[in-house]
Protein backbone atom coordinates (compact mmCIF):
# COMPACT_ATOMS: atom_id res chain seq x y z
CA UNK A 1 0.00 0.00 0.00
CA UNK A 2 2.37 2.79 -0.90
CA UNK A 3 1.02 5.80 1.02
CA UNK A 4 3.73 7.63 -0.13
CA UNK A 5 2.03 9.30 -3.47
CA UNK A 6 0.15 12.08 -1.97
CA UNK A 7 2.98 12.51 0.68
CA UNK A 8 5.28 14.15 -1.87
CA UNK A 9 3.03 15.74 -4.12
CA UNK A 10 4.65 19.46 -5.61
CA UNK A 11 3.40 21.32 -2.62
CA UNK A 12 1.01 24.09 -4.42
CA UNK A 13 2.07 27.49 -5.03
CA UNK A 14 1.68 29.74 -2.09
CA UNK A 15 -1.23 32.03 -2.52
CA UNK A 16 -1.00 35.51 -3.64
CA UNK A 17 -2.01 38.40 -0.88
CA UNK A 18 -5.47 39.12 -0.99
CA UNK A 19 -7.91 40.44 -3.37
CA UNK A 20 -9.60 43.35 -2.34
CA UNK A 21 -13.61 42.26 -2.67
CA UNK A 22 -13.70 40.26 0.53
CA UNK A 23 -13.48 43.10 2.55
CA UNK A 24 -12.62 41.78 6.24
CA UNK A 25 -13.55 38.60 5.43
CA UNK A 26 -10.33 35.87 6.03
CA UNK A 27 -12.15 32.64 5.92
CA UNK A 28 -15.32 32.46 4.27
CA UNK A 29 -16.95 28.87 3.58
CA UNK A 30 -19.89 29.24 1.12
CA UNK A 31 -22.42 26.33 1.27
CA UNK A 32 -20.13 23.91 2.14
CA UNK A 33 -20.95 20.69 2.75
CA UNK A 34 -18.82 17.49 3.44
CA UNK A 35 -19.86 13.45 2.66
CA UNK A 36 -17.42 11.26 3.64
CA UNK A 37 -18.11 7.68 1.63
CA UNK A 38 -16.70 5.47 4.22
CA UNK A 39 -16.54 1.26 2.56
CA UNK A 40 -19.22 2.72 -0.59
CA UNK A 41 -21.31 4.29 1.66
CA UNK A 42 -21.90 7.82 1.41
CA UNK A 43 -22.59 9.71 4.80
CA UNK A 44 -23.15 12.91 5.25
CA UNK A 45 -20.40 14.71 7.67
CA UNK A 46 -21.44 18.43 6.81
CA UNK A 47 -24.67 19.76 5.93
CA UNK A 48 -24.00 23.07 3.71
CA UNK A 49 -23.32 25.41 6.09
CA UNK A 50 -21.88 29.24 5.54
CA UNK A 51 -19.27 30.73 7.97
CA UNK A 52 -17.19 33.56 7.67
CA UNK A 53 -14.53 34.63 9.77
CA UNK A 54 -13.06 38.21 9.59
CA UNK A 55 -9.89 39.21 9.46
CA UNK A 56 -8.05 39.54 13.35
CA UNK A 57 -11.72 37.64 14.60
CA UNK A 58 -11.57 35.00 17.23
CA UNK A 59 -14.23 32.25 16.47
CA UNK A 60 -15.07 28.81 18.35
CA UNK A 61 -16.94 26.12 16.79
CA UNK A 62 -18.95 24.34 19.72
CA UNK A 63 -21.52 21.31 19.49
CA UNK A 64 -21.26 17.75 19.80
CA UNK A 65 -19.03 15.38 18.70
CA UNK A 66 -18.71 13.99 15.75
CA UNK A 67 -21.01 17.36 14.56
CA UNK A 68 -18.08 18.00 11.62
CA UNK A 69 -16.19 20.65 13.56
CA UNK A 70 -12.84 19.08 12.55
CA UNK A 71 -13.63 18.24 9.32
CA UNK A 72 -14.54 22.48 9.06
CA UNK A 73 -11.10 23.27 10.01
CA UNK A 74 -9.67 20.57 7.64
CA UNK A 75 -11.60 22.19 4.67
CA UNK A 76 -9.94 25.18 5.82
CA UNK A 77 -6.90 23.95 5.91
CA UNK A 78 -7.48 22.28 2.17
CA UNK A 79 -6.48 18.89 3.66
CA UNK A 80 -9.98 18.11 2.27
CA UNK A 81 -12.00 19.14 -0.33
CA UNK A 82 -15.61 20.45 0.33
CA UNK A 83 -18.36 17.69 -1.63
CA UNK A 84 -20.35 21.08 -2.58
CA UNK A 85 -19.68 24.53 -2.11
CA UNK A 86 -16.14 26.30 -1.74
CA UNK A 87 -13.97 27.55 0.83
CA UNK A 88 -12.21 30.82 0.39
CA UNK A 89 -9.24 31.98 2.39
CA UNK A 90 -8.72 35.45 2.30
CA UNK A 91 -10.12 36.05 -1.14
CA UNK A 92 -8.83 33.11 -2.87
CA UNK A 93 -10.21 29.60 -3.46
CA UNK A 94 -8.82 26.99 -1.13
CA UNK A 95 -7.01 23.89 -3.28
CA UNK A 96 -4.78 22.05 -2.42
CA UNK A 97 -2.80 22.31 1.18
CA UNK A 98 -3.38 25.90 2.49
CA UNK A 99 0.07 27.04 3.69
CA UNK A 100 -1.30 30.42 5.37
CA UNK A 101 -2.72 28.89 8.37
CA UNK A 102 -1.02 27.02 11.18
CA UNK A 103 -3.27 24.32 12.16
CA UNK A 104 -2.94 22.53 15.46
CA UNK A 105 -4.75 19.36 14.81
CA UNK A 106 -6.79 16.98 17.34
CA UNK A 107 -4.75 14.43 16.74
CA UNK A 108 -1.24 14.51 17.96
CA UNK A 109 1.72 14.99 14.95
CA UNK A 110 4.53 15.00 16.53
CA UNK A 111 7.53 14.22 15.24
CA UNK A 112 8.34 10.78 17.30
CA UNK A 113 12.32 11.17 17.07
CA UNK A 114 12.81 14.41 17.88
CA UNK A 115 12.52 16.02 21.68
CA UNK A 116 10.04 18.53 22.35
CA UNK A 117 12.37 21.25 21.92
CA UNK A 118 13.40 19.96 18.44
CA UNK A 119 10.05 19.72 17.50
CA UNK A 120 8.97 23.03 18.19
CA UNK A 121 12.26 24.03 16.39
CA UNK A 122 10.99 22.32 12.65
CA UNK A 123 8.82 25.41 11.59
CA UNK A 124 11.59 27.42 11.79
CA UNK A 125 14.64 25.15 10.23
CA UNK A 126 12.51 25.12 6.71
CA UNK A 127 13.79 26.66 4.29
CA UNK A 128 11.36 29.32 3.52
CA UNK A 129 11.68 30.74 6.81
CA UNK A 130 15.58 29.76 7.42
CA UNK A 131 16.75 31.44 10.97
CA UNK A 132 19.82 31.04 12.05
CA UNK A 133 20.78 28.44 14.75
CA UNK A 134 21.00 30.91 17.39
CA UNK A 135 17.95 32.60 16.38
CA UNK A 136 16.03 29.37 16.87
CA UNK A 137 17.87 28.48 19.94
CA UNK A 138 16.44 31.52 21.85
CA UNK A 139 12.90 31.23 20.23
CA UNK A 140 12.42 27.97 21.50
CA UNK A 141 13.31 28.87 24.51
CA UNK A 142 10.99 31.26 24.83
CA UNK A 143 8.26 29.51 23.79
CA UNK A 144 8.71 26.43 26.14
CA UNK A 145 8.65 29.22 29.03
CA UNK A 146 5.40 30.45 26.92
CA UNK A 147 3.45 27.08 27.19
CA UNK A 148 5.06 25.77 30.73
CA UNK A 149 7.12 23.22 29.64
CA UNK A 150 10.37 24.65 31.33
CA UNK A 151 12.61 21.26 31.80
CA UNK A 152 10.62 18.98 29.53
CA UNK A 153 12.93 20.50 26.43
CA UNK A 154 14.96 17.45 25.87
CA UNK A 155 11.66 15.08 26.33
CA UNK A 156 10.71 13.04 23.45
CA UNK A 157 6.96 12.98 23.11
CA UNK A 158 6.90 9.57 24.47
CA UNK A 159 7.86 10.74 27.51
CA UNK A 160 5.36 13.24 27.81
CA UNK A 161 1.61 13.47 29.05
CA UNK A 162 -0.77 13.99 25.89
CA UNK A 163 -1.04 17.51 27.95
CA UNK A 164 1.89 18.63 27.30
CA UNK A 165 1.97 16.93 24.06
CA UNK A 166 -0.91 19.44 23.26
CA UNK A 167 0.93 21.96 24.05
CA UNK A 168 4.12 21.22 22.57
CA UNK A 169 2.28 21.41 19.04
CA UNK A 170 0.83 24.42 20.12
CA UNK A 171 4.35 26.07 20.82
CA UNK A 172 5.11 24.22 17.31
CA UNK A 173 2.66 25.98 15.84
CA UNK A 174 3.35 29.97 17.62
CA UNK A 175 6.46 29.92 16.82
CA UNK A 176 6.69 30.97 13.40
CA UNK A 177 3.06 32.99 14.19
CA UNK A 178 1.16 32.11 11.06
CA UNK A 179 -1.69 34.68 9.90
CA UNK A 180 -4.21 31.94 11.18
CA UNK A 181 -4.94 29.52 13.61
CA UNK A 182 -6.85 26.49 13.66
CA UNK A 183 -6.98 25.17 16.58
CA UNK A 184 -9.07 21.72 17.85
CA UNK A 185 -9.65 21.01 20.95
CA UNK A 186 -5.81 22.22 22.18
CA UNK A 187 -6.89 22.48 25.70
CA UNK A 188 -8.90 19.14 25.70
CA UNK A 189 -6.34 17.30 28.00
CA UNK A 190 -5.49 19.95 30.14
CA UNK A 191 -6.18 20.37 33.96
CA UNK A 192 -8.76 23.72 34.83
CA UNK A 193 -6.01 25.79 36.08
CA UNK A 194 -3.18 25.33 33.29
CA UNK A 195 -5.83 25.70 30.87
CA UNK A 196 -7.05 29.24 32.21
CA UNK A 197 -2.92 30.17 32.27
CA UNK A 198 -2.71 29.12 28.51
CA UNK A 199 -6.01 31.30 27.92
CA UNK A 200 -4.15 33.87 29.21
CA UNK A 201 -1.37 33.57 27.30
CA UNK A 202 -3.07 32.69 23.77
CA UNK A 203 -5.25 35.85 24.10
CA UNK A 204 -2.25 37.50 24.83
CA UNK A 205 -0.35 36.27 21.42
CA UNK A 206 -2.96 36.79 19.03
CA UNK A 207 -4.10 40.27 20.04
CA UNK A 208 -0.58 41.06 19.92
CA UNK A 209 0.20 39.01 16.41
CA UNK A 210 -3.24 40.27 15.37
CA UNK A 211 -4.22 36.78 14.26
CA UNK A 212 -7.36 35.32 13.28
CA UNK A 213 -8.45 32.35 14.82
CA UNK A 214 -10.95 29.34 14.07
CA UNK A 215 -10.86 27.37 17.91
CA UNK A 216 -12.76 24.13 17.91
CA UNK A 217 -13.60 23.21 21.70
CA UNK A 218 -16.68 21.42 23.90
CA UNK A 219 -15.81 23.44 26.32
CA UNK A 220 -18.44 26.34 26.55
CA UNK A 221 -17.08 28.57 28.86
CA UNK A 222 -13.50 28.56 27.25
CA UNK A 223 -15.20 29.29 23.97
CA UNK A 224 -17.07 32.38 25.26
CA UNK A 225 -14.07 33.38 27.15
CA UNK A 226 -11.75 33.39 24.30
CA UNK A 227 -14.13 34.04 21.59
CA UNK A 228 -15.47 37.65 19.46
CA UNK A 229 -18.12 35.20 18.13
CA UNK A 230 -18.87 31.52 18.93
CA UNK A 231 -20.58 29.11 16.62
CA UNK A 232 -23.15 26.42 17.77
CA UNK A 233 -23.22 23.54 15.12
CA UNK A 234 -25.75 20.99 15.42
CA UNK A 235 -26.03 16.75 15.66
CA UNK A 236 -24.35 15.24 13.27
CA UNK A 237 -24.85 16.23 10.39
CA UNK A 238 -23.19 19.19 11.59
CA UNK A 239 -25.11 22.62 10.67
CA UNK A 240 -24.74 26.21 12.15
CA UNK A 241 -27.79 26.20 14.64
CA UNK A 242 -26.93 29.52 16.36
CA UNK A 243 -24.27 32.39 16.20
CA UNK A 244 -23.26 34.61 18.86
CA UNK A 245 -21.31 37.46 19.29
CA UNK A 246 -19.29 38.33 22.42
CA UNK A 247 -19.62 41.38 23.39
CA UNK A 248 -17.09 41.45 26.16
CA UNK A 249 -14.27 44.13 26.36
CA UNK A 250 -10.33 43.30 25.32
CA UNK A 251 -8.50 42.89 26.35
CA UNK A 252 -10.08 40.31 28.88
CA UNK A 253 -9.03 39.00 31.89
CA UNK A 254 -9.34 34.99 31.59
CA UNK A 255 -9.71 34.63 35.15
CA UNK A 256 -12.42 36.72 36.65
CA UNK A 257 -14.06 37.12 33.09
CA UNK A 258 -16.45 34.44 34.06
CA UNK A 259 -17.89 35.90 37.08
CA UNK A 260 -19.35 38.82 34.91
CA UNK A 261 -23.39 39.21 34.31
CA UNK A 262 -22.78 39.15 30.51
CA UNK A 263 -20.72 36.09 30.65
CA UNK A 264 -23.75 34.31 32.90
CA UNK A 265 -26.24 35.07 30.51
CA UNK A 266 -24.29 34.22 27.67
CA UNK A 267 -23.36 30.77 28.85
CA UNK A 268 -27.16 30.62 29.64
CA UNK A 269 -28.54 31.57 26.25
CA UNK A 270 -25.85 29.29 24.28
CA UNK A 271 -26.01 26.37 26.70
CA UNK A 272 -30.02 26.58 25.77
CA UNK A 273 -29.26 26.04 21.73
CA UNK A 274 -26.22 23.31 22.58
CA UNK A 275 -27.65 21.34 24.80
CA UNK A 276 -30.33 19.62 22.83
CA UNK A 277 -27.97 19.03 20.19
CA UNK A 278 -25.91 17.53 22.83
CA UNK A 279 -28.39 15.12 23.62
CA UNK A 280 -29.47 14.60 20.32
CA UNK A 281 -25.95 13.70 19.51
CA UNK A 282 -25.13 11.42 22.14
CA UNK A 283 -28.20 9.00 21.67
CA UNK A 284 -27.00 8.06 18.56
CA UNK B 1 13.39 -4.40 18.99
CA UNK B 2 16.00 -4.62 21.76
CA UNK B 3 16.14 -0.45 22.14
CA UNK B 4 12.42 -0.41 23.32
CA UNK B 5 13.93 -1.33 26.48
CA UNK B 6 15.60 1.50 27.31
CA UNK B 7 12.34 3.02 27.01
CA UNK B 8 11.06 0.78 30.00
CA UNK B 9 9.83 2.93 33.18
CA UNK B 10 12.28 0.94 34.84
CA UNK B 11 14.94 1.43 32.97
CA UNK B 12 14.52 5.19 33.84
CA UNK B 13 13.96 5.06 37.16
CA UNK B 14 17.27 3.18 37.39
CA UNK B 15 16.62 -0.03 39.03
CA UNK B 16 18.43 -2.54 36.38
CA UNK B 17 16.50 -5.29 36.17
CA UNK B 18 17.18 -7.81 33.27
CA UNK B 19 14.33 -8.82 31.36
CA UNK B 20 10.86 -8.66 32.99
CA UNK B 21 9.96 -12.03 31.22
CA UNK B 22 6.83 -12.91 30.80
CA UNK B 23 6.49 -13.99 34.68
CA UNK B 24 7.49 -11.43 36.18
CA UNK B 25 10.59 -9.21 36.95
CA UNK B 26 13.53 -11.71 37.87
CA UNK B 27 14.51 -11.94 40.47
CA UNK B 28 17.91 -11.86 40.34
CA UNK B 29 20.86 -9.15 41.00
CA UNK B 30 23.11 -8.29 38.10
CA UNK B 31 26.03 -10.14 39.61
CA UNK B 32 23.57 -12.97 40.41
CA UNK B 33 22.36 -13.35 37.23
CA UNK B 34 26.00 -13.19 35.75
CA UNK B 35 26.97 -16.02 38.70
CA UNK B 36 23.89 -18.25 37.35
CA UNK B 37 24.86 -17.85 34.45
CA UNK B 38 28.61 -19.35 34.64
CA UNK B 39 26.86 -21.96 37.26
CA UNK B 40 24.60 -23.05 33.87
CA UNK B 41 27.54 -23.06 31.64
CA UNK B 42 29.83 -25.27 33.97
CA UNK B 43 27.10 -27.58 34.48
CA UNK B 44 26.46 -28.28 30.72
CA UNK B 45 30.37 -28.49 29.92
CA UNK B 46 30.85 -30.74 33.17
CA UNK B 47 27.78 -33.18 31.82
CA UNK B 48 29.11 -32.98 28.30
CA UNK B 49 32.53 -33.66 29.59
CA UNK B 50 31.40 -36.43 31.80
CA UNK B 51 28.86 -38.08 29.06
CA UNK B 52 31.37 -38.19 26.65
CA UNK B 53 32.86 -41.58 26.23
CA UNK B 54 30.64 -42.96 28.75
CA UNK B 55 27.49 -42.85 27.49
CA UNK B 56 28.10 -41.50 23.85
CA UNK B 57 31.28 -42.28 21.79
CA UNK B 58 33.83 -39.44 21.90
CA UNK B 59 33.94 -40.19 18.26
CA UNK B 60 30.73 -38.38 17.62
CA UNK B 61 29.98 -35.84 20.27
CA UNK B 62 33.71 -35.39 21.25
CA UNK B 63 35.10 -33.31 24.47
CA UNK B 64 34.90 -29.15 25.56
CA UNK B 65 38.26 -29.93 26.67
CA UNK B 66 39.27 -31.45 22.88
CA UNK B 67 37.56 -28.73 21.34
CA UNK B 68 39.46 -25.90 23.28
CA UNK B 69 42.79 -27.55 22.13
CA UNK B 70 41.98 -27.90 18.79
CA UNK B 71 41.09 -24.37 18.97
CA UNK B 72 44.11 -23.08 20.72
CA UNK B 73 46.51 -24.75 18.43
CA UNK B 74 44.27 -23.17 15.42
CA UNK B 75 45.15 -19.80 17.32
CA UNK B 76 48.66 -20.98 18.20
CA UNK B 77 49.84 -21.54 15.05
CA UNK B 78 47.81 -19.22 13.34
CA UNK B 79 45.93 -21.70 10.96
CA UNK B 80 42.89 -20.26 11.88
CA UNK B 81 43.06 -16.74 10.31
CA UNK B 82 43.35 -17.86 6.83
CA UNK B 83 40.12 -19.11 7.21
CA UNK B 84 38.57 -16.44 9.58
CA UNK B 85 39.93 -13.82 7.51
CA UNK B 86 38.22 -15.29 3.97
CA UNK B 87 34.90 -16.23 5.74
CA UNK B 88 34.92 -12.37 7.54
CA UNK B 89 35.97 -10.62 4.05
CA UNK B 90 33.24 -12.14 2.33
CA UNK B 91 30.69 -11.55 4.86
CA UNK B 92 31.58 -7.71 5.82
CA UNK B 93 32.12 -7.05 1.69
CA UNK B 94 28.61 -8.31 0.88
CA UNK B 95 26.54 -7.35 4.22
CA UNK B 96 27.88 -3.49 3.18
CA UNK B 97 26.94 -4.09 -0.61
CA UNK B 98 23.68 -5.66 0.33
CA UNK B 99 22.86 -3.00 2.97
CA UNK B 100 23.74 0.31 0.58
CA UNK B 101 21.59 -1.13 -2.10
CA UNK B 102 18.99 -2.08 0.12
CA UNK B 103 18.75 1.10 1.55
CA UNK B 104 19.30 2.85 -1.88
CA UNK B 105 16.47 1.22 -3.81
CA UNK B 106 14.15 0.84 -0.72
CA UNK B 107 14.31 4.82 -0.57
CA UNK B 108 14.13 5.20 -4.03
CA UNK B 109 11.20 3.23 -4.34
CA UNK B 110 9.52 4.72 -1.09
CA UNK B 111 9.92 8.04 -2.81
CA UNK B 112 8.66 7.24 -6.31
CA UNK B 113 5.35 4.91 -5.45
CA UNK B 114 4.42 4.84 -8.96
CA UNK B 115 7.47 2.46 -9.78
CA UNK B 116 7.26 0.81 -6.61
CA UNK B 117 4.11 -0.51 -7.67
CA UNK B 118 4.80 -1.45 -11.41
CA UNK B 119 8.47 -3.62 -9.52
CA UNK B 120 6.48 -5.01 -6.41
CA UNK B 121 5.33 -8.25 -7.64
CA UNK B 122 8.64 -9.42 -9.18
CA UNK B 123 10.51 -7.92 -5.85
CA UNK B 124 7.94 -10.43 -4.20
CA UNK B 125 9.35 -13.21 -6.11
CA UNK B 126 12.65 -12.67 -6.01
CA UNK B 127 12.45 -12.32 -2.23
CA UNK B 128 10.34 -15.33 -1.93
CA UNK B 129 12.96 -17.56 -3.20
CA UNK B 130 15.43 -19.10 -0.82
CA UNK B 131 18.96 -16.94 -1.25
CA UNK B 132 20.27 -20.41 -0.92
CA UNK B 133 19.31 -21.91 -4.22
CA UNK B 134 21.38 -19.01 -6.18
CA UNK B 135 24.49 -20.10 -4.69
CA UNK B 136 25.35 -22.66 -7.57
CA UNK B 137 24.24 -20.28 -10.11
CA UNK B 138 26.97 -17.30 -8.62
CA UNK B 139 29.55 -20.48 -8.94
CA UNK B 140 29.45 -20.95 -12.08
CA UNK B 141 29.18 -16.98 -13.22
CA UNK B 142 32.00 -15.98 -10.26
CA UNK B 143 33.96 -18.65 -9.77
CA UNK B 144 34.14 -20.59 -6.33
CA UNK B 145 36.48 -17.86 -4.80
CA UNK B 146 35.70 -14.55 -3.01
CA UNK B 147 32.92 -13.31 -5.62
CA UNK B 148 30.67 -15.85 -5.42
CA UNK B 149 30.27 -15.47 -1.16
CA UNK B 150 30.33 -12.28 -1.72
CA UNK B 151 27.09 -11.72 -3.89
CA UNK B 152 25.44 -14.61 -2.42
CA UNK B 153 25.34 -12.47 0.93
CA UNK B 154 24.88 -9.09 -0.88
CA UNK B 155 21.35 -11.05 -1.94
CA UNK B 156 20.66 -12.01 1.03
CA UNK B 157 21.13 -9.39 3.15
CA UNK B 158 19.59 -6.89 0.13
CA UNK B 159 15.91 -7.87 0.72
CA UNK B 160 15.98 -7.73 4.40
CA UNK B 161 16.96 -4.44 3.81
CA UNK B 162 14.96 -3.32 0.85
CA UNK B 163 12.10 -4.36 2.63
CA UNK B 164 12.80 -3.13 6.29
CA UNK B 165 13.54 0.37 4.91
CA UNK B 166 10.07 0.25 2.77
CA UNK B 167 7.80 -0.89 5.73
CA UNK B 168 9.48 1.56 7.49
CA UNK B 169 8.50 5.10 4.97
CA UNK B 170 5.02 2.54 5.08
CA UNK B 171 4.67 2.81 8.42
CA UNK B 172 5.21 6.62 8.35
CA UNK B 173 2.10 8.24 9.51
CA UNK B 174 0.58 10.82 6.89
CA UNK B 175 -0.51 13.42 9.14
CA UNK B 176 2.78 14.16 10.39
CA UNK B 177 3.97 14.18 6.65
CA UNK B 178 0.50 16.77 6.02
CA UNK B 179 1.76 18.70 9.19
CA UNK B 180 4.78 19.63 7.94
CA UNK B 181 3.69 20.30 4.04
CA UNK B 182 0.90 22.68 5.66
CA UNK B 183 4.09 25.04 7.73
CA UNK B 184 5.14 25.15 4.05
CA UNK B 185 7.97 21.93 4.18
CA UNK B 186 9.33 21.26 0.39
CA UNK B 187 9.74 17.80 -0.82
CA UNK B 188 13.33 18.16 -0.08
CA UNK B 189 12.37 18.68 3.92
CA UNK B 190 9.39 16.23 3.82
CA UNK B 191 12.26 13.60 3.07
CA UNK B 192 14.90 14.76 5.03
CA UNK B 193 12.72 15.25 7.73
CA UNK B 194 10.54 12.68 8.43
CA UNK B 195 10.70 9.90 5.86
CA UNK B 196 14.18 9.44 6.47
CA UNK B 197 14.83 9.91 10.08
CA UNK B 198 11.15 7.69 10.59
CA UNK B 199 12.22 4.73 8.79
CA UNK B 200 15.92 4.57 10.30
CA UNK B 201 14.52 2.48 13.01
CA UNK B 202 13.66 0.19 10.77
CA UNK B 203 16.26 -0.05 8.74
CA UNK B 204 18.50 -0.51 11.67
CA UNK B 205 16.49 -3.30 13.35
CA UNK B 206 16.90 -4.77 9.42
CA UNK B 207 20.79 -4.44 9.48
CA UNK B 208 20.87 -6.09 13.38
CA UNK B 209 18.89 -9.00 11.49
CA UNK B 210 20.76 -9.25 8.55
CA UNK B 211 24.16 -9.78 9.99
CA UNK B 212 22.98 -13.31 11.10
CA UNK B 213 21.48 -14.04 7.03
CA UNK B 214 24.87 -12.55 5.92
CA UNK B 215 27.10 -14.93 7.94
CA UNK B 216 24.59 -17.70 6.98
CA UNK B 217 24.89 -17.08 3.46
CA UNK B 218 28.62 -17.03 3.63
CA UNK B 219 28.68 -20.43 5.60
CA UNK B 220 26.56 -21.82 3.36
CA UNK B 221 28.10 -20.63 0.48
CA UNK B 222 31.55 -22.04 1.64
CA UNK B 223 29.90 -25.83 2.23
CA UNK B 224 28.84 -25.65 -1.13
CA UNK B 225 31.87 -24.77 -2.88
CA UNK B 226 35.19 -23.28 -1.66
CA UNK B 227 38.63 -23.96 -0.75
CA UNK B 228 39.12 -21.83 2.51
CA UNK B 229 37.05 -20.19 5.11
CA UNK B 230 35.01 -21.43 8.32
CA UNK B 231 32.03 -23.15 6.38
CA UNK B 232 34.44 -25.25 4.59
CA UNK B 233 36.42 -25.98 7.51
CA UNK B 234 33.46 -27.75 8.82
CA UNK B 235 32.61 -29.06 5.50
CA UNK B 236 35.81 -30.81 5.56
CA UNK B 237 35.75 -31.66 9.09
CA UNK B 238 32.63 -33.56 9.16
CA UNK B 239 34.07 -35.10 5.58
CA UNK B 240 36.61 -36.71 7.91
CA UNK B 241 34.28 -37.48 10.90
CA UNK B 242 36.43 -35.31 12.67
CA UNK B 243 33.50 -33.98 15.05
CA UNK B 244 36.12 -32.05 16.97
CA UNK B 245 37.33 -29.84 14.32
CA UNK B 246 33.67 -29.40 13.40
CA UNK B 247 32.90 -28.12 16.55
CA UNK B 248 35.50 -25.61 16.96
CA UNK B 249 34.41 -24.36 13.91
CA UNK B 250 30.95 -23.63 15.29
CA UNK B 251 32.55 -21.90 18.24
CA UNK B 252 34.50 -19.67 15.96
CA UNK B 253 31.47 -18.86 14.17
CA UNK B 254 29.29 -18.28 17.13
CA UNK B 255 32.21 -16.09 18.36
CA UNK B 256 32.24 -14.05 15.32
CA UNK B 257 27.87 -13.60 14.67
CA UNK B 258 27.54 -12.48 18.88
CA UNK B 259 29.90 -9.94 18.78
CA UNK B 260 28.92 -8.74 14.82
CA UNK B 261 25.43 -8.48 16.26
CA UNK B 262 26.32 -6.69 19.67
CA UNK B 263 28.53 -4.52 18.07
CA UNK B 264 25.91 -3.41 15.73
CA UNK B 265 23.31 -3.15 18.51
CA UNK B 266 25.43 -0.27 20.25
CA UNK B 267 26.04 1.59 16.88
CA UNK B 268 22.70 1.62 16.55
CA UNK B 269 21.74 3.09 20.15
CA UNK B 270 24.28 5.80 19.80
CA UNK B 271 22.86 6.79 16.18
CA UNK B 272 19.82 7.01 16.77
CA UNK B 273 17.28 8.55 19.65
CA UNK B 274 16.61 5.95 21.60
CA UNK B 275 14.43 7.17 23.34
CA UNK B 276 12.01 8.33 21.29
CA UNK B 277 9.63 5.69 22.09
CA UNK B 278 8.95 4.17 18.84
N1 LIG C 1 -11.83 10.61 7.23
C1 LIG C 1 -13.11 10.31 7.53
N2 LIG C 1 -13.69 9.25 6.93
C2 LIG C 1 -14.97 8.95 7.20
N3 LIG C 1 -15.75 9.61 8.06
C3 LIG C 1 -15.22 10.67 8.69
C4 LIG C 1 -13.87 11.07 8.46
N4 LIG C 1 -13.62 12.15 9.22
C5 LIG C 1 -14.75 12.40 9.89
N5 LIG C 1 -15.71 11.52 9.58
C6 LIG C 1 -17.10 11.53 10.10
O1 LIG C 1 -17.60 12.81 9.95
C7 LIG C 1 -18.32 13.23 11.09
C8 LIG C 1 -17.73 14.50 11.65
O2 LIG C 1 -16.44 14.24 12.17
P1 LIG C 1 -15.55 15.35 12.87
O3 LIG C 1 -15.44 16.51 11.96
O4 LIG C 1 -14.29 14.70 13.27
O5 LIG C 1 -16.43 15.71 14.13
P2 LIG C 1 -16.03 16.58 15.41
O6 LIG C 1 -14.67 17.12 15.23
O7 LIG C 1 -17.09 17.63 15.46
O8 LIG C 1 -16.12 15.68 16.58
C9 LIG C 1 -18.24 12.08 12.07
O9 LIG C 1 -19.45 11.39 12.01
C10 LIG C 1 -17.12 11.23 11.58
O10 LIG C 1 -17.40 9.89 11.83
MG1 LIG D 1 -13.01 16.70 16.27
Amino acid sequence: MPRGDTMLENRPKPTPVSAANTGGAMVRMQDVAKDFSVRGKETRALQPINLTVNRREFVSLVGPSGCGKSTALNLVAGLLTPTSGQVFYDGQLVQGLNERVGYITQKDTLLPWRTAADNIAVPLELRCRNESRKVIRERVAEMIELVGLRGFDKHYPGELSGGMRKRVALARTLIYEPETLLMDEPFGALDAQLKLLMHDQLQRLTQQRKMTVMFVTHDLAEAIALSDRVVVFSARPGRIRAEREIPLDRPRDVFKVRFADTFSRLHEELWNELKDEVVKGTDV
Amino acid sequence: MASVSINSPVAQSGVRNDEPGALGRAMLTTRGLIISRILFLAAVLLTWEFASGRIISKFWLSTPSAIMQTLWKWLHDGSLWVHLEATLTEMSLGYVIGCVAGVFIGLVLGFLPTVYRVVVPFLGGLYCLPKIALAPLFVILLGIDLGSKVALVAISVFFLILYATLDGIHDIDRDLVQALRIMGATRREIAMKVLIPGCLRWVFTGMRIAVRYAFTAAILGEVIASNRGVGYLIEAFSGQYNSTGVFAAMLVLVACSLTASELLTRWESSATHSKAGV
